[in-house]
């Protein structure tokens, strides 16, 4: 059983949340009401997290249970920041301004070289020969990300390889000892001769994934054409402007995909809400407590009885 | 031809609500980063020390509660030890609630109640951001001035006895929802230390974390509403609970009528477009 308080809360937010869609309809004073309190409320809680999660433990406790002489100057360079009390002090500030872009740069600058550049430039920079994966012959790391094929189920091949066994078509995988059923129901749906298994993997050597190699050329293509769009030291004409235009619709083709992307996450978050009135992502007896569904509807009427009543009194003062 | 843009919103919140009420039961079938992030956590061995950082705000949970109530179910499955972190102000609330009823709770048949500081450890949230995920490379203890989120030393704690640093886990499982989030653990501890991670991110995340599993600094990737839904239901299976009864699954129906909406509304306005324009 939730307490009162909590289910009042569920209310709160039902109410709230129609208050926010109303501006759909245009701006009113539920909106404004749910905007200001949302502000409100946003800046209280982290006003408060700041306090118990870094200045009491980080500066109050330290300067007063272990107090440690090397805090007092950055307690003091820390100060500097409180430079808005004086337009004519305020060139201060730039001191630890400069102490935290300077700690931040340097903690980003190794990071994101290793991670971005020097990692993703290893992983792009491939042969363009691509030949199939012989599982006779492969690693289990090498065969683990083959369609259908997990580490489990690449072990399951080599364990099968160190028992003597040579496998002569990829049928024999999915029979392979010790596999469980989801194991191999994942194998058989992986297989494909374009893309998937079969285009992967041979149980010889010497034979090309020809989608791979298609698939690399595309990679080389679409970065080099992409780098060419970002040299400006060059007017982008002729074969150079030709190439610059390839750049800009693989970049228009990631911007594409981006945009899905956004579109699925503010999607997602309208499903959130509607799961939330309705109950839909609560245990049964919480759902009976908050009654999704009847308070959205009763919101729904608070709401456009009170719009309308707002936009009379509104025409009345006019007239 | 002009239409007023609120017949746009009513069509898309009748796309949204009425597969909720009437389910369509389309069909999932799990993409290959989600398959991966799936076997990544299957293939743990017994009892392996697992970090989770839940590092998200309310506002982003439609989109990876999912995928942190599926993952939790799978790792209780593996019988991992638990350690939560969050790096979001906004998260510890959310955590502690998420925790009460997956971690602390039977959510399967066969599943047992994890006991805090015994089965799992809350660390809670420190600020810092990157310098903390640094900081916990380095020394975790440390990072979290020897204490869980309760206020227990970590020296008492038995659990924590194995664990003095990231590259002591033997998964990192990162729930993340934007900046810090997996894509500043990738740059601060994954390539520095070689760490083991899978992910599950926002929608609009996904473009920049993909990058990560191609080039397998990730070696699963969960982006958005859709992906976090495929994962809980080859959890649920896994687990033997019906994968319908999930919040991922009740949701992807409206996720795939409203995209439906969305397709139509620029085809839509495409024709009336073109249209318009022979005209002239």
């Amino acid at each position: 059983m939730l307490p009162a308080v909590d289910v009042v809360g569920y209310w709160l937010g039902i109410f709230l949340t129609f208050a926010i869609l109303s501006y759909l309809y245009k701006d009113n004073p539920f909106y404004k009401l749910a905007e200001h309190l949302f502000v409100g409320v946003s800046i209280g809680y982290v006003v408060m997290q700041q306090y118990y999660n870094v200045l009491l433990p980080n500066l109050f406790d330290r300067l007063t249970f272990r107090p440690t002489w090397y805090w007092i100057p950055l307690v003091l360079v820390g100060l500097l920041f409180v430079k808005s009390v004086s337009r004519r002090l305020a060139w201060v500030g730039r001191y630890p301004l400069a102490f935290v872009v300077a700690f931040y740069a340097g903690i980003q600058i190794n990071a994101v070289g290793e991670s971005d550049l020097a990692e993703q430039i290893a992983a792009s920079t491939r042969t363009l020969d691509v030949s199939k994966t012989n599982v006779n012959a492969a690693t289990a790391e090498e065969m683990a990300g083959l369609p259908g094929f997990s580490p489990v189920v690449a072990q399951r091949v080599v364990k099968a390889r160190a028992e003597g066994r040579k496998l002569v078509s990829l049928d024999e995988v999915e029979q392979l000892p010790g596999l469980s059923a989801p194991q191999r129901a994942d194998l058989r749906e992986a297989r494909g001769s374009f893309a998937g298994l079969d285009a992967q993997a041979s149980v010889r050597d010497g034979e090309r994934y020809w989608f791979g190699i298609v698939s690399r050329l595309l990679l080389l293509v679409g970065l080099c054409a992409s780098l060419v769009y970002f040299y400006f030291s060059i007017e982008h004409k002729g074969l150079l402007g030709k190439v610059s235009k390839v750049g800009v619709w693989v970049l228009m083709i990631g911007f594409g995909a981006s945009f899905g992307y956004t579109v699925q996450g503010r999607l997602a978050l309208a499903v959130g809400r509607a799961m939330d009135m309705l109950d839909l992502d609560k245990p049964a007896e919480l759902a009976r407590q908050v009654s999704g569904p009847w308070v959205s509807v009763v919101s729904i009427v608070t709401i456009i009885v009170g719009i309308v009543v707002w936009e009379k009194v509104g025409q009345k003062r006019k007239s | 031809m002009t239409i007023d843009r609120r017949w746009i919103f009513v069509a898309m919140g009748l796309a949204l609500v009425v597969p909720l009420i009437m389910p369509l039961g389309l069909p999932t079938e799990a993409s290959p980063p989600v398959k991966a992030n799936f076997y990544t956590v299957d293939e743990l061995p017994a009892g392996a020390p697992v970090l989770v950082s839940v590092d998200l705000d309310p506002a982003s949970t439609p989109e990876v509660e999912p995928y942190f109530r599926a993952s939790v179910r799978h790792l209780k499955k593996r019988g991992a030890k638990l350690y939560f972190v969050t790096l979001w102000y906004q998260a510890p609330p959310l955590v502690e609630r998420w925790i009460a009823e997956t971690v602390e709770a039977v959510t399967f048949p066969g599943d047992r109640v994890y006991r805090r500081n015994v089965d799992y450890v809350w660390l809670g949230f420190r600020e810092g951001k990157q310098a903390v995920m640094a900081n916990m490379g380095q020394d975790l203890w440390a990072t979290f001035a020897g204490h869980a989120a309760d206020g227990t030393a970590l020296a008492d704690i038995p659990l924590m006895s194995g664990v003095h640093k990231l590259s002591d886990f033997a998964l990192l499982v990162l729930v993340s929802a934007g900046f810090p989030g997996a894509k500043e653990y990738v740059q601060q501890v994954q390539a520095r230390y070689s760490l083991r991670m899978v992910a599950a991110c926002t929608a609009v995340s996904t473009t920049d974390l993909s990058p990560y599993y191609a080039s397998g600094q990730l070696l699963g990737l969960a982006g958005g509403m859709g992906a976090t839904a495929e994962y809980e239901v080859m959890v649920s299976r896994l687990v033997g609970i019906d994968p319908k009864t999930g919040m991922g699954a009740k949701a992807l129906d409206a996720l795939n009528v409203g995209h439906v909406v969305v397709i139509l509304a620029i085809v839509f306005g495409n024709v009336v477009y073109f249209a318009g324009r022979r005209r002239r």
